[in-house]
């Protein structure tokens, strides 16, 4: 990962009146796999259509492989694209859309049948090059999506949300398969999704996104473990982090940490544990059981909801009356102002 | 519905197997809403198709009883040198006029699909010619057309000397010269593309905005765009409406050659078959000769709608879903 592959700064756009990207500074270097991840409307896709250029900005600058491409046309920015809804061309077949890109650019049509064999088979899809996208699975016209922006050698490959039309089983599959081929061809890829174990199983480094802000950007670990604000921390797991008052009811078991009056904590399910002598007297809601794990929703004495994940064989039942206890470890502080985090 | 509103779940499932094997009951309802409909084809349509294919074989003139004529009118309008001219004149007017306003209306859809200013104002302008009655829009273009005082001479005479246009030729001689009377007739037929101009903008905002990302992600000139993209995609709307337009161009020809042309300028330069069969029956009250001239414009209409079909099974076959 040498130099910079992709650069925002200071990027704002608009639809009409209303802004949906307010100043983005964010660098991928080259060959990194960065993931934009963010709630519906949090501005993902807008980031990819700026950087493609299919969105006029309205302030700052974008910057490819140093190229500064802020006014240039899509055609000249050297990007490939994968649409949510693949974009392929319905009446050509699958090796026609392939060698699209490379016709259009005046490639002689030997070699460009020649380059999207070689694409085709590099995702997997050799074998359908003369059928029509009308003639192929969901699977198979993302294989052939990925085939298309394969084709070139673009600075950088655009994904929005490449995977979000797949069933769950096919997802994890093609989730794998992209990170692999990643690492293979060493591109630098931007990838949008809304989909936190997606962004955290693929990404070099995840740019959490919210209503148009980066709320914070780091590596799959980093967002996990050092959630800078409240939002990254309950949208990244599942099912979120409880947050509670720093005050109480529940206070963490070791040595507190020098906190303001007004702070919040935060822990996530895993770190409950509802075996403990002591800890917040709390009254069990209902269970999930999904396979070892069961989900335990508590209301704490007061009426702050908490969830805890305990082995399904020591889980407890609906109605009964247990303690929840956290350790000082497991806990994330935040301003409960700002949502920012405070420590550790 | 009612009844099986209040029977629980299972509710939908007796209104799916109904609407599936329709019972006597709602049979007899969908015949009876079906019957106005079929009372206008039988009575309107069929009958009088039939009678004409009758009156095809007769010698009738409206006031004597028909008489049997076998195949007396088929050979007549086979040696017919008039009819001949108006079979030749239909035929050019749809190989030349047909495209030239498919052509017109798919540029006006394509350059008006988007947003703009201006574009709405614009849409209803290229619709409007389409909306005037056909006698009224006659009698306007008998105007313009006007070899001395008409606007569209007089914009062609413009910087030319002695009533020569700039590069010092005549100006068309719209109305009495055979060639320029057919152009005049075509030029006329052009403005009144509005049904297959809005057809067309439909089709066109119809189609998905990614696929046209996508190319402009790749760098598609406009023309790169048109070729592979925008014209392949419209091709099934484009061949249907052509094919449509191809039967209407038998008709559509009438009221311009009977208002403004009058058939003419010698020889019969702007007589077409629907023109041909007015004046057969109704002028020369040869009513079974202008049957028989019906018949063609039957079997050419038939043709066409035997085209059509084939291209409907061409297209479901090239897209599956």
């Amino acid at each position: 990962m040498s130099g910079a592959g992709l650069v925002l700064d200071g990027v704002s756009a608009a639809y009409r009146t209303e802004t949906v990207l307010h100043e983005i500074d964010l660098a991928v270097a080259r060959g990194e796999l960065l993931v934009v991840l963010g709630p519906s409307g949090a501005g993902k896709s807008t980031v990819l259509r700026v950087v493609a250029g299919l969105e006029p900005v309205t302030a700052g600058r974008v910057r490819i492989a140093g190229r500064d491409v802020t006014d240039q046309r899509p055609g000249l920015r050297n990007v490939s694209m994968v649409f949510q809804s693949y974009a392929l061309f319905p009446h050509l077949t699958v090796a026609e859309n392939i060698a699209f890109g490379l016709e259009v650019r005046d490639t002689p049509r030997r070699v460009a049948r020649e380059r999207a064999r070689a694409a085709a088979e590099t995702v997997g899809c050799a074998g359908l090059l003369d059928r029509r996208p009308g003639q192929l699975s969901g699977g198979e016209r993302q294989r052939v999506a990925l085939a298309r922006a394969l084709v070139r050698e673009p600075d950088v490959f655009l994904l929005d949300e490449p995977l979000s039309n797949l069933d769950l089983a096919l997802r994890v599959e093609m989730r794998a398969e992209l990170r692999a081929l990643h690492d293979r061809l060493g591109a630098t890829m931007v990838h949008v999704t809304h989909d936190q174990t997606e962004a955290l199983v693929l990404a070099d480094r995840i740019a959490v996104l919210r209503d148009g802000r980066i709320e914070q950007v780091g590596t799959p670990e980093e967002i996990w473990r050092t959630p800078a604000t409240v939002f990254v921390a309950r949208f990244v797991g599942s099912p979120a982090m409880n947050l509670l008052p720093a005050g109480g009811p529940l206070l963490p078991i070791g040595d507190p940490p020098a906190l303001p009056v007004e702070a919040q904590i935060g822990f996530r399910p895993e770190a409950a544990t509802l075996d403990a002598g002591h800890g917040a007297p709390a009254t069990v809601d209902r269970v999930e059981v999904v396979g070892e794990d069961a989900y335990v929703y508590l209301t704490l004495e007061g009426g702050k909801p908490v969830v805890a994940r305990v082995p399904t064989a020591r889980r407890p039942d609906r109605g009964a009356a247990v303690r929840v206890g956290v350790r000082w470890a497991d806990t994330h502080v935040f301003d409960a102002a700002s949502g920012r985090r405070l420590a550790p | 519905m009612s009844a099986g509103s209040g029977t629980g779940p299972r509710a939908p499932a007796t209104g799916v197997g109904r609407a599936a094997r329709p019972d006597a009951r709602s049979r007899r309802q969908l015949a009876l809403m079906l019957a106005p409909y079929l009372v206008g084809l039988v009575g309107l349509v069929l009958l009088p198709a039939l009678v004409t294919l009758a009156l095809a074989f007769t010698h009738y003139d409206l006031v004597r009883p028909p008489a049997w004529a076998g195949f007396d009118n088929v050979t007549a309008l086979v040696e017919d040198p008039i009819f001949r001219i108006a079979l030749t004149n239909t035929l050019v007017f749809a190989v030349v006029a047909v495209p030239l306003r498919m052509l017109l209306a798919l540029g006006l859809a394509l350059l008006l699909h988007r947003r703009a200013p201006g574009a709405g104002t614009a849409r209803a302008a290229a619709l409007l010619p389409t909306a005037v009655p056909e006698i009224a829009y006659g009698l306007l273009w008998l105007w313009l057309l006007n070899p001395l005082y008409g606007p569209v001479n007089q914009v062609l005479r413009v910087g030319g000397e002695n009533g020569l246009t700039a590069l010092g030729r005549t100006p068309p001689q719209w109305l009495t010269d055979p060639t320029d009377a057919r152009a005049a007739i075509i030029l006329m037929s052009l403005f009144t593309m509005g049904e297959t101009f809005v057809v067309l903008l439909a089709a066109r905002r119809a189609l998905p905005r990614d696929v046209y990302e996508m190319a402009a992600v790749e760098d598609a000139t406009g023309w790169d765009v048109f070729r592979r993209i925008t014209l392949p995609l419209m091709a099934p709307v484009l061949a249907l409406l052509a094919v449509r337009d191809a039967i209407a161009s038998l008709h559509f020809t009438f009221v311009p050659a009977f208002v403004v042309t009058d058939g003419g300028p010698p020889p019969y330069a702007t007589t077409y078959l629907s023109l041909f069969v007015y004046q057969t029956g109704f002028e020369y009250l040869r009513y079974g000769y202008a049957a028989a001239a019906t018949l063609v414009m039957m079997v050419l209409t038939l043709a066409a709608v035997l085209v059509q079909w084939r291209l409907i099974r061409r297209y479901r076959r090239f897209y599956p879903r």
